[in-house]
Order: structure tokens, then sequence, then C-alpha cells
């Protein structure tokens, strides 16, 4: 069984929720609710890398905010 | 048969030859008879449809045929110029109606269970049921070798074209004979076909197997269950098939292919598919009767990101490029790709339904209205599509009447978790299931083109409430809360309640409250804020727990670093958690790594800490904060920070399943950067309990029983190798605990059932999850479970409070309970990702379609599977799935198997890379002795799940995280399989035909043909191709000679009659002391060649024959013959010890020869007697010897002529049709065997055996046994020194070589084998001798 977030020929997007948390995932399921595309159906590997430059701060918002920022 | 009855002499096609040694192998019980049966309305004029049965056999010869093997093996069909018609008249019109319908069915019935004779043409039956004046039923049996489903039509037509002729063909057509279609097939380019199927292949690396332990087909025809689709769906599968200019075949076909997919979690499926094979170029093919059908691989890539309509496109032109090459038979095709089967499942379009045409159409006042049919199908599961307006689907299920009664009894909890638990397709009920699945993928093919293949979800909804909410950890309410606002708590609740014991001494909550507040200042002093981690390396103390708890009031995180890593790794762990601070001890000063750019605590010598105030410090804590850092081995080999919010911490520490007081007093041994620290320091504290510290260093089996009794402790958890290494020297250990909790790997059943029974007041708890998802995702009580004895492992359970596992395929959909998939975890502990690694966190903690908007999921890489009752199976890494021979398996369900052995303390089992002929699988094995091991396990797996290699090791290696370190297990010794290298070239010649034969890179030339895979059909094929290429061989030859080096006659051959030698080497390789068995009084000793099976590779036999096959006159005696033997064993073992078994007459013999032997002062090991009985007067001059011979050679006497005499050209047909050695005995051989038989028997009767020093093992046959006869004890203890051990074997004298008794009796031998062998070399050893 091939994984699907593991196929270096698949398409995937990048998901992110409003906690700013970041997601890889394939463009041919559906997007779960309450995630939102951050980027569209690209190459694996180009996904990685915006979710490397994008998530700088991985507290999420909520923690984020209750200490101040 | 007299020439002029023979018309024709025939090949086979392919598929007719398929069917031929199936129904060889399967005798008696063939699965591939075919019936129709169809009621005709109106006036009948019986003698007119007799009539017209007799013509239609006129007129085809390919239905006069019968099939029998030519003596060297190959099959041909004999057809008959003329064959009495087989039909039957039943008037059933008396019967009260109710009565008449069942015995009409009944009859029926019992037409398709009476097998035909493969060699009696015709393989046809009729059977006409008068149920009144004008209501008749045809019901028509044949053998699928004669007609496929296509033909039904075609033959009833004609019938009644016959009928209304009264039987006259004079009008009709000639009929296309079914010679031409074999000529026509002969002229094919076979070459051309085999690359297409080479190429439509390549890459299927694995059958698609959704039931692989389905029973074989017996006599039960399968279940049925049919539906049909609406008029609407139907016209919108032609309108969708059209549009992508595909066939309705296709689009059934990816259907089937989408639904076997999420059967069996694989996303490249082959199944088989039906064609018609009816050459079109072949005139008046459409009007042939016989067999042309043919089942072919149809391969379906299930590819999630495909659509729909694309994956039509491209499935049409794959099987388009296969349409000129659907000639070649099937078992050629899984030739080319390395043999062995490829699917389990087939689709049938039969666009062949009972013709239209013909139905109700007046035939003279006569309608015909089908009744049934009965198709032949030998595949677990096959779809039948019958086009319409209304398409029909009917699923074909081999039901498994064991998992009907099991699903009976659900309401018994225990019923329902058996060691079977894969496929689910067992019952009617989840046929239906399936169909409901099949029409659901039907409906998103129609209606939904663009829609990717990933988003076809083929779960039934019941099925998805079970597996996404009702087997789900139960409802969480409780609020999310922080370490230390929790621990604040409970030390104002109980603070002067032991928190923490170590090194003897207590610390009381305020105590530790104290000091941990006043190490938080020092830390915040140090500039340690919120979220910010700090590096610790502690040995084990009361100050791990204190500092632990320190960091967090400061509003950091720990971060563990392992004191047992080299200083380098050390260093650069500081490094990459970022943390300012190091808190260490004195203890660790000398182990500091040197270059660490960050300021050391040395907590336990710092004034300034002492100095601070014991008050807690200002700092907010948010549940989201981050408890702690914990490294993982990450799989590029570089660790991965796993950060744990206080909330992850918190909702395990307060889980409800380790809530009651069995985990209050909790041992802390983990190392602090194993997860399992978490439950040890954070259960009992957050509950008023006590964390209990072990002294440093690693604990046994004693010293955990001591500090489990001296502190009085009711919970602790031990990783898996641990676990069972206690259980396995110490199992008591446990015996004062509440609770012991295991996992890190799977768990062992029989360790625990050890434990359990060793401590009855103990559960054992199995705990699994990864370090991402807050160390126990699940938690499963193993006492209940195991207590019921076919219970094969140890379950995982199902999540914990508010926590979630899925169990998802290849597309993200939830699987079915039975299927395996990849395991995600949800809910409650699912962490915060891997620090500063945002790409993989965002790649392993995914987004979550199944739960609240915009949480999170982690994937795991365990492949997990649902049981029918909904706990969770643990099965394997998904990136560690082992094949071997391209069959997937499951190591731990192999482990499972060897686990199962009483006598296994432990096991594990992995496929290795270093076996002689590619991957495979060995069986590493904590037990006192390998001892009929390898038979046990056969007994349990399929042959190709049977290890190839079982290795005994007094302990596992274990790794530094305590876990076993597969990498460090030895390579096994695989004794004779690698087999030595070819010496002639006429050996190296015969290895590479049997390589090839068999699908094997090379083959050693002392390797058992049998032994490597070899069959008897391969049999028949190894002779042919070695006969092709100049060697003289009969497939008889394969199989009493069975090594290349005997094959190849560098084994010297007694005189030149192959396979009747005095001497027959049955193995010549291998270092111990040969086995040598002694005929029976039939004289041959080919029922023995079987035990090769039985005994070890490393275990030579030989068999001696008697010499009425070499010459003409027979032995006086038993002394004589003793004496020829003895003779003939010492040429190849000139000295002892001598192993010697005989059976019947066999018996007496080797008894004589031991005696002889030890007179000679020779050694003798094992002497075997095999229900061999002196001095018995078995009534040689009366009796009639011929049916008792005749079992012995394995045939049953019911077939000699009524009156019971020898009628040797009837017992030559049927040895002629068996599969084994015999099949190839000669005429003249059988009298020699029947003089011998005679002699023999005489013989027995006056022979007076002298005295054994030595011990004897005896075999009863119990069955059939006369009133008053001797047991084995009784007839020879008088005469031997030693013990006479008698072995009982539930089986007839006559019949003890059958293949069941046989593996008895090849049990005992080998395990007595065996011991003898460790005796006579430790006895060496101490120089005793013997």
């Amino acid at each position: 069984m091939t994984n699907p977030f593991e196929d270096p020929d698949g398409t995937y997007l990048v998901l992110v929720n409003a906690e700013g948390q970041y997601s890889l995932w394939p463009s041919f399921a559906d997007v779960p609710a309450g995630w939102t595309v951050a980027k569209d159906a690209a190459p694996r590997q180009d996904c990685l890398d915006h979710i490397e430059e994008n998530w700088t701060d991985m507290r999420p918002n909520s923690l984020i905010e209750a200490m101040g920022g | 048969m007299s020439a002029s009855q023979l018309e024709d002499i025939l090949p086979l096609s392919p598929l007719q030859q398929g069917l031929f040694f199936h129904a060889l192998y399967d005798s008696g019980r063939d699965a591939y008879t075919a019936q129709i049966v169809f009621d005709l309305r109106g006036p009948l004029d019986a003698d007119a449809l007799r009539a017209a049965a007799a013509t239609l056999l006129r007129r085809h010869a390919n239905l006069r045929a019968g099939f029998r093997q030519r003596k060297e093996g190959s099959p041909v069909q004999v057809v008959h110029r003329r064959v009495g018609l087989p039909w039957q008249d039943a008037d059933l019109s008396d019967l009260p109606s109710d009565e008449r319908e069942a015995k009409a069915r009944e009859m029926a019935d019992a037409e398709r269970a009476r097998p035909f004779d493969m060699a009696k043409p015709p393989l046809l039956r009729f059977l006409l049921l008068k149920l009144a004046d004008d209501l008749h039923r045809m019901v028509f049996t044949n053998h699928h070798i004669l007609l496929d489903g296509w033909s039904t039509p075609v033959l009833q037509t004609e019938l009644f074209a016959l009928y209304l002729a009264k039987g006259d063909d004079t009008g009709m057509p000639r009929v296309t004979p079914y010679k031409t279609y074999l000529a026509w097939l002969a002229q094919q380019d076979r070459a051309a076909a085999e690359d297409a199927w080479r190429r439509a292949l390549d890459g299927v690396h694995e059958p698609t197997l959704v039931a692989p332990a389905a029973p074989e087909p017996g006599k039960e025809p399968p279940g049925r269950v049919r539906t049909r689709l609406t008029e609407e769906l139907t016209s919108a599968l032609s309108t969708r098939a059209r549009a992508h200019g595909v066939t309705l075949n296709t689009v059934l076909q990816l259907a089937w292919g989408v639904m076997v997919g999420g059967l069996t979690g694989s996303a490249d499926v082959v199944f088989g598919a039906a064609v018609s094979g009816r050459p079109p170029e072949l005139p008046g093919v459409e009007q042939m009767i016989g067999l042309f059908i043919n089942t072919l691989p149809v391969r379906v890539r299930v590819r999630p990101a495909d659509t729909v309509a694309a994956a039509l496109t491209r499935l049409q032109g794959e099987q388009a490029a296969l349409l000129p090459h659907h000639h070649l038979g099937l078992s050629d095709i899984q030739r080319l790709i390395g043999g062995g089967t490829l699917f389990d499942t087939m689709t049938v379009l039969e666009n062949y339904p009972f013709d239209q045409g013909t139905a109700g159409v007046d035939l003279g006042g006569l309608t015909l209205h089908a009744v049934d049919g009965y198709d032949a199908s030998h595949y677990p599961l096959t779809l039948a599509a019958v086009p319409g307006p209304r398409l029909s689907l009917r699923i074909d299920h081999r039901i498994d009447h064991r998992a009907d009664h099991r699903a009976d009894h659900r309401a018994d909890h225990r019923a329902d978790h058996r060691a079977d638990h894969r496929a689910d397709l067992r019952t009617e009920h989840d046929a239906h299931r399936l169909t409901r699945r099949l029409v659901r993928v039907l409906a998103a093919i129609a209606h939904h083109p663009d829609l990717p293949l990933g988003r076809i979800d083929t779960l039934d909804d019941d099925e998805r409430a079970l597996v996404l909410d009702a087997w789900q950890g139960p409802a969480d309410h409780r609020r999310p809360g922080t370490l230390t606002g929790r621990f604040a708590e409970q030390a104002a609740r109980t603070p002067h309640a032991t928190a923490v014991r170590a090194a003897g001494e207590s610390t009381t909550y305020a105590e530790l409250d104290a000091r941990a507040n006043r190490i938080a200042h020092r830390l915040i002093g140090l500039g340690v804020g919120r979220e910010t981690p700090v590096a610790v390396l502690l040995e084990r103390s009361a100050d791990t727990v204190a500092v632990s708890l320190a960091i967090l009031k400061s509003g950091g995180a720990y971060a563990p670093i392992h004191h047992g890593h080299p200083p380098e790794r050390m260093a650069w762990a500081v490094a990459e958690i970022g943390a300012p601070v190091l808190v260490t001890d004195t203890t660790m000063r000398d182990r500091l790594p040197g270059g660490l750019n960050t300021h050391v605590l040395m907590v336990d010598d710092d004034p300034e800490t002492a100095a601070q105030p014991n008050t807690a410090p200002d700092v907010p804590c948010h549940p989201e904060q981050l408890a702690c850092v914990l490294f993982t081995s990450g799989s590029t080999g570089v660790p991965k920070g796993v950060m744990l919010r206080h909330r992850d911490a918190v909702d395990l520490a307060t889980d409800g399943r380790l809530t009651g007081g069995a985990h209050d007093r909790v041992l802390v041994h983990s190392p602090h950067a194993f997860d399992a620290s978490l439950y040890e320091l954070w259960t009992p504290l957050l509950r008023g309990g006590t964390a209990v510290v072990a002294p440093p260093g690693p604990l046994d089996g004693a010293a955990l029983e001591k500090i489990i009794a001296a502190e009085e402790l009711t919970g602790l958890f031990l990783t898996t190798t641990l676990f069972n290494l206690v259980a396995d020297e110490r199992p008591h250990a446990f015996g004062r605990l509440r609770e012991v909790l295991t996992g890190g790997e799977t768990g062992s059943p029989a360790a625990i059932r050890k434990v359990l029974a060793a401590c009855p007041d103990t559960e054992v708890g199995n705990a699994y999850g990864p370090t991402e998802a807050a160390t126990y995702t699940t938690v499963a009580a193993q006492r209940a479970r195991l207590a019921d004895p076919d219970e094969t492992s140890a379950v995982l359970g199902r999540p914990l409070d508010g926590m979630r596992v899925y169990v998802l395929d290849g597309a993200l959909r939830p699987v079915p309970p039975g299927t395996v998939g990849e395991a995600y975890l949800a809910g409650a502990g699912v962490g915060r990702g891997y620090l500063g690694r945002p790409g993989t966190t965002g790649e392993r903690y995914v987004a979550d379609p199944f739960g609240a908007p915009g949480a999170r999921m982690y994937r795991t890489g365990d492949l997990v599977r649902w049981r029918p009752d909904g706990v969770l199976d643990y099965v394997d890494r998904a990136d560690s799935q082992v094949k071997v021979r391209g069959f997937r398996i499951e190591p731990d369900e192999v482990e499972a198997a060897v686990a199962a052995c009483p006598t296994v303390a432990n096991v594990a089992v992995v496929a290795r890379d270093d076996a002689p002929g590619g991957k495979a699988l060995v069986a590493y094995v904590i037990a006192p002795s390998l001892d009929g091991l390898r038979d046990f396990v056969r007994e349990r797996l399929p042959e190709y799940m049977v290890p190839a290699a079982f290795v005994r090791l007094d302990t596992f290696p274990v790794g530094p995280n305590g876990k076993l370190d597969r990498r460090a297990l030895p390579a096994p010794d695989y004794g004779g399989a690698a087999g030595r290298a070819p010496r002639t070239p006429d050996e190296e010649r015969l290895c590479a035909i049997v390589a090839d034969v068999l699908g094997l890179d090379r083959v050693g030339a002392d390797a058992g043909f049998f032994d490597i895979g070899g069959d008897s059909i391969a049999a028949l094929r190894l002779a042919a191709r070695a006969r092709r290429e100049g060697f003289d061989l009969t497939p008889r030859d394969v199989f009493t000679r069975q090594t290349v080096e005997a094959l190849a006659g560098t084994t010297e051959p007694d005189g030149d009659r192959p396979g009747f030698e005095v001497l027959l080497p049955i193995r010549t390789s291998g270092t111990r002391p040969p086995l040598f068995f002694v005929h029976p009084a039939g004289g041959l000793a080919w029922s023995y060649l079987q035990f090769q099976r039985h005994l070890g590779p490393d275990q030579p036999i030989y068999g001696l024959q008697a010499r009425a096959f070499t010459r003409s006159e027979l032995p006086g005696s038993v002394e004589e013959m003793a004496a020829d033997y003895l003779e003939q064993i010492r040429s190849v073992r000139p000295s002892g010890p001598y192993h010697l078994a005989g059976w019947s007459l066999g018996g007496l013999i080797a008894y004589e020869m031991a005696v002889r032997l030890q007179d000679a002062g020779e050694c003798v090991g094992l002497l075997a007697l095999i229900d061999a009985y002196h001095g018995q007067d078995l009534g040689s001059e009366r009796r009639d010897v011929l049916p008792e011979l005749l079992e012995s050679i394995g045939i049953d006497a019911t077939m000699l002529d009524p009156d019971g005499h020898p009628d040797l050209p009837k017992i030559m047909a049927v040895l002629a049709e068996r599969d084994d050695a015999l099949a190839t005995l000669g005429e003249d051989d059988l009298v020699n065997v029947y003089r011998n038989y005679e002699n023999g028997v005489r013989h027995a009767e006056r022979y007076r055996p002298g005295r054994f020093r030595g011990d004897v093992d005896f075999f009863t046959a119990l069955r059939g046994r006369a009133p008053g006869s001797p047991s084995g004890p009784s007839n020879w203890g008088s005469l031997v020194d030693g013990a006479v051990s008698d072995h009982p074997v539930d089986a007839d004298h006559h019949l003890l070589m059958e293949p069941a008794p046989a593996a008895v009796l090849g049990a005992v031998l080998a395990s007595r084998l065996d011991a003898l062998h460790r005796d006579h070399h430790s006895n060496r050893d101490d120089g005793k001798g013997r």
C-alpha cells in the first residue's frame, strides 16, 4: 500500500487551519472542513518547502494569543 | 477399448488441461460439475427428446471424449465412436405437490454431487423429471471440461430443433468439429502472446487475494447473492460507457477493481475475467458446443488520483491490446511471471443468458422456462453480470460455514475474535454488503466521470459509524489541563502524602512542590520562560521528578537527553533543542559532553538554587503550552524531537483506563527520554499516588520482584522485549502488581499467558501508541482475551478516552473491518509536532477529515486492522512489509503460529535477504528445543508462510532502547536448501532445467524436487523438457529419484531399472546417520518417499525394496532378506549408528536386521516397527490377498470386479490416473508386487525373532483391529531389553502411508531422531561413546 502522503510523483496541496498549523494534503482527496488551501496543487517537495518557509512559529494561534503574541 | 470404438485421439486445450489436472487432484470432490435445469410446459414427446439428445451426442464428437493420461504423463482426450446416452426418467407426478418440488431439487442436487469418471465418456447426463402431465423438468449435468456457459444456449437451441425433427438432423448445418479449434490453437503465435502478457503484468509482485485461507472448493455449490440495478442506473452506466468509448465489461471491471482494492488494501489489483475464447476467424464458431472459455488476468491499477474517465479509458486500452492473445492458458500466463496464483476473485459478463430467443418459444405446444443453473467456479468470490434493461449482478461466494456458526454466536463476544479475522466475505451477510458496496461504486462511476477514484466511498454507513464512532475511545468530558495546575491542586489536597520514593527515602507532595519551586525560580533567573526548552541530563533519581516539575513551573518544557548516548550525540541534541540551560547533577559531571554553548546547572550542587523561595513562581500556563520534547529515532537516522503539550500529558495521566488504583504506585525506571516516563511520572503524581524511582542500572526479573514487594507497587510498564524476558525467566515476578503494562512491539501471547498463569491477581495491559501521540493510544486488558485458547495475538483493543484511531487505505478512506490499513491517530494526545521541523510536521501531522473542523491526525506508519468485534490488531509497519516468493506475509502472523506451540517462550520472525534462494523467512525461537516445531507450524500456516529456517536462541539481542534489535539476529544455516553445485555437464544441464521448470534462479544438485516447490504437474513438465533435451527421463524417475544428482545418474543405479533398485536413495544429502525404511510385503518402498517432507533436510533417507523387481526368484525367509539388505546398507553406511524402520513385513525385516547388526557389534539407534507383529497366523494359504495388497499401494479395493477377480487392465487404468509414482507402475511390476505380497505374508508367519538390546518405537494402527490382536508391547516386550514405546495412529493398517497418518509417523520419527542425534553428540562430547 502506498501511503498517499509518500507518493513522489503525486500532486499535493498545502492546507492551513485556524490555528495556523500546516498540512501536506494529496490533491485527489477532499479538503477537510476547517482547512483552507494555502498552496495549490504542486509537487510534493514544493509543498514541503512552502510549509518550511511559512510555518515559522509552530505554536498554535490560540496559544500565541494567550501568551500575548 | 477396441480400435473400432476409437474415433480420435486429440490433445487438450489449455483450459481443458487445467480442468483435467484439477479433476485428478480433487478426485471425488470435483467442483467442476455444471448443471442446467429448465422446465418444459405443455405436452412432451419424451421419446423424441431422448432421440434428440442421442443425435446431439452423435453430432458433436467432443461430447464423446474421455480424458486420460498417457503413460508418460501427457493428457489426451480419446473420442469414442459410440457412447451410450446417459438418460434417466423419473415420474414425480404422483407425489403431493409440496413434496414434488423438493424431490425434484433433491434429485438435481444428487446429480450434481455424483462425480464423473474422467476416463469414461460421456461426461454428461440427462435427467428428465415428470412433474405433471404437462410439466417436465430437464436436468442436464456435465463436466465443465466438455462445454462452457456460452455453449448452453447453442446446446438448447440445437436440442429442441432436433426434438422438433424427432432426432433427425438431415436438415441441420454441419458442425464445425472441436479439433478444428484445437488445430487453430496450435497455429497461434505463442511467443507474441507471451510477450504481451509479460508486459501487461510487469511489476505485479504479489497476488491479489481476498481470502488467502479460503477452503478448497467442496461439493457445496457457492453461496449466491443477487441484485438488479435500477433501469436508471443501468442506462446511466451504458451512457457512461458510450461516452468514453468503452464496453460495459470495462465498466464492471473497473468497479470490481476498485472494490477488490478496497477489500485488500491494494492499489494494484489483479482478478480473473472469463472470456469467450471463441476465435472469430473460425467459421461456425458461434454454433459450436465445447470448451473455449478462458479465465484471464485483468489488472486494474486503482490510482486514487485518476479520474473515473481516465481509469476507464486506460483499462479499455490495456484490455484491447490483449485481445489477440486470449488463447494463452492461465497457467501459462502465471508461469510467465513466476508461477503461483495471481488472484482469487473473478468477473463474468454473462452475455449468454438463458437464450432469450428460445425462452417461451413454442416448440410444438411446448415452452421452455429456465429454473436454475450451476456453473462451476472455484474462486472464493465471483461477480457474474447479466446485461438487460436492469443489469443483474450476482456475487458467488464460497461460504466458510464455521464463520457462519461464529456469526450465530455473535452475542458471545468470546466466539468472535478468533484466529481468522482477515477476509470479510465469509457469510452471506458479508456477501450482501459487498453487493451494496459494488452498487455504490457503479453509481459513482455512472454519475461522476471526473471523480478521482480515491473519492469513491465504498463503506456502508453502518460500517462507517462503527469504525469512525462506535469503536472509538470513550467520549471525553475532561477539560484540557496543565501539568502544573493539576499537580498544584493535588499537592494542596494531599500535602503530606508520599509523592516520590527513591533510594529508600520518601518525599511528600509538599516537599516535592517546594523543591521544584526553588529550582523553577533558579531557572527563571537563568532566562527560562514560557515555551523555553530546557535540556535535562540526569540518571533517574528523586531529582528527576523535581527537575521535570520545576522546568514546567518555570514555563519551560523539559527535554531529556539520554545519558547512554555518545557525547557527540548528546551535544548535538542540546544544540538542536536550543536550550539556554542544561540541568544535570554531579553524578553526570564526567559524562558531560564538551563544547556546550549553554548554561549547565548542577542541580545538586548549586547554592543559588537552595537560596530560592519555595513558593510557586508566578508564571501562567496554558494547556496548549509545550511540556516536553522527547527524541525519537527518525527514519533518516537523525533523531526528531517530538513536542508534547501539557494537555497531552494530563490526558494520558488522568485517563479512565488507568484509574482505579492499579496505577497509583508506579515504578519509574524507563529512561527519562523514553516516552513511557510520561506515564511513570504523571499518572501517580496527578492522582495523589507515588512515583517510585528504581535504583540506577538495568532491572532484571529478580530486581523487579524485589522492588515490587518492597515498595508495594501497583503498576509498571515494561517494553515488550523486557516483559518477554521476565515472563520467560521469572513469570511470577509481577504477582503483587494490579497491572503490568507492556508495549513498544507486537505483544507475545505466549509470554503474556505465562505471566497471567503465574500471577492470578495481575492484569496484563497491552499498550500501543507512538511518542507523537503521547505514548499510549490504546491499552487492552489481556486476561479475558487470552483465556480463549484460540486467541493468537495480543490485541491493541480500543482507543483511550477522547482518542481516535482511524484505519485508512491509500486514498485516506476508512477500510472495513478485517482489512489492513494504516493507523492514523486523532483526538486527545496528538502532540504539536517536531521541534524545529515544520515540513516534517506538516507531512506527518495532517488534516483530519473525520474529526472536528481544523483538527489534525498523526499518521503512524503502523498497519493495523479492526477485528469484527471492534478491537484493533497490530499487523506490521507499513514500511517493513515482507514479501517472500511473491506472497505478502505478515511476520506477526507467522510469529503467532510459532508462539502457539506450548514449548515456545518467545519468537521473532524476520525476512532475511541472505537466504540462498533470495528472501526467506527465518524464525528465531526461545524454546528448550526445536523438536517438531516445523511440523507444528506447518499445520497452522500455508506452506509459503512456514519459515525456511528455525534458529534456537537463549535470549534475543536488545538495542539501547530496550527493543529487539532485529539486525543483531544471527544468520541461520539454511542446511541443504542451498544444495551443492552441479559437478558434471549433465547435472548442470538438469539443474538448469529444474530451475527453469520451477521458476527458481538456481537449484542444488542434491535438492529434492518436491522439497523445493515441485508438484506432480511440474514433474510431468520436467520429464517432458528433459526428454526434449536428450535425457531419457520419465515422470516416474522424477518421483522416485527426485534430486538432479540421482536423475543425472551420478549415483549408481542398481541395474537398469531406476525406481526398483534394492537400495532406493530417497535423500542422499545430509550429515546425520541415514534412516533405512524396509518395504512392506508388496516389496516397494515408494510410499516412504513422502518422509522427506517430515524429516529434516539433514536426515538422509533410503528405502529397501524387494529383489523381485529385478530378478525372478523370490527370497526364502525374513532372515534371508535381512542379510541381503544389510549388505546394501553397509555399502552406503559402513558403521553405526543405524536407524531402521519398517511397515508391516518391513518391521519384521528391520527387527531382524537390528538383531544381526548388534550381534556384529554395531550400534542401532532407532528401531521403528510400524504396525508389525510376529508369530501371527495371517491365513496366508486361504485368503485372497489382492484387495489388501491394492489398499497397501493406495488403491481402493472396491474398484475391483464385483466378484473380486483381479482385473489387471482395470487396475492399471486406476493406477494410471494417480498423480504419484504409482501412476507409472507397469503391468509386470504389478504382478511382481502381487508375488512379493504372497511370499512375504508366508514368511512373516514363520519368522521367529531373536533378542534385541535397546528401545523400540512401535506404531499401532488403531482402526480395523481384529478382536484379540496383540499390542506392540505385548508382542515384542518379552524379546526386547529396552522399552517398547507405543505410538497410536488413527488409521487402518493398510492405510498407514496415506498422507495424514504418515505425517503423524513422520513427526514422531523426526523427534526421536532429533533426540538420538543430540544424545549421540553429547555422549560423544563427554567421551563416553555408546
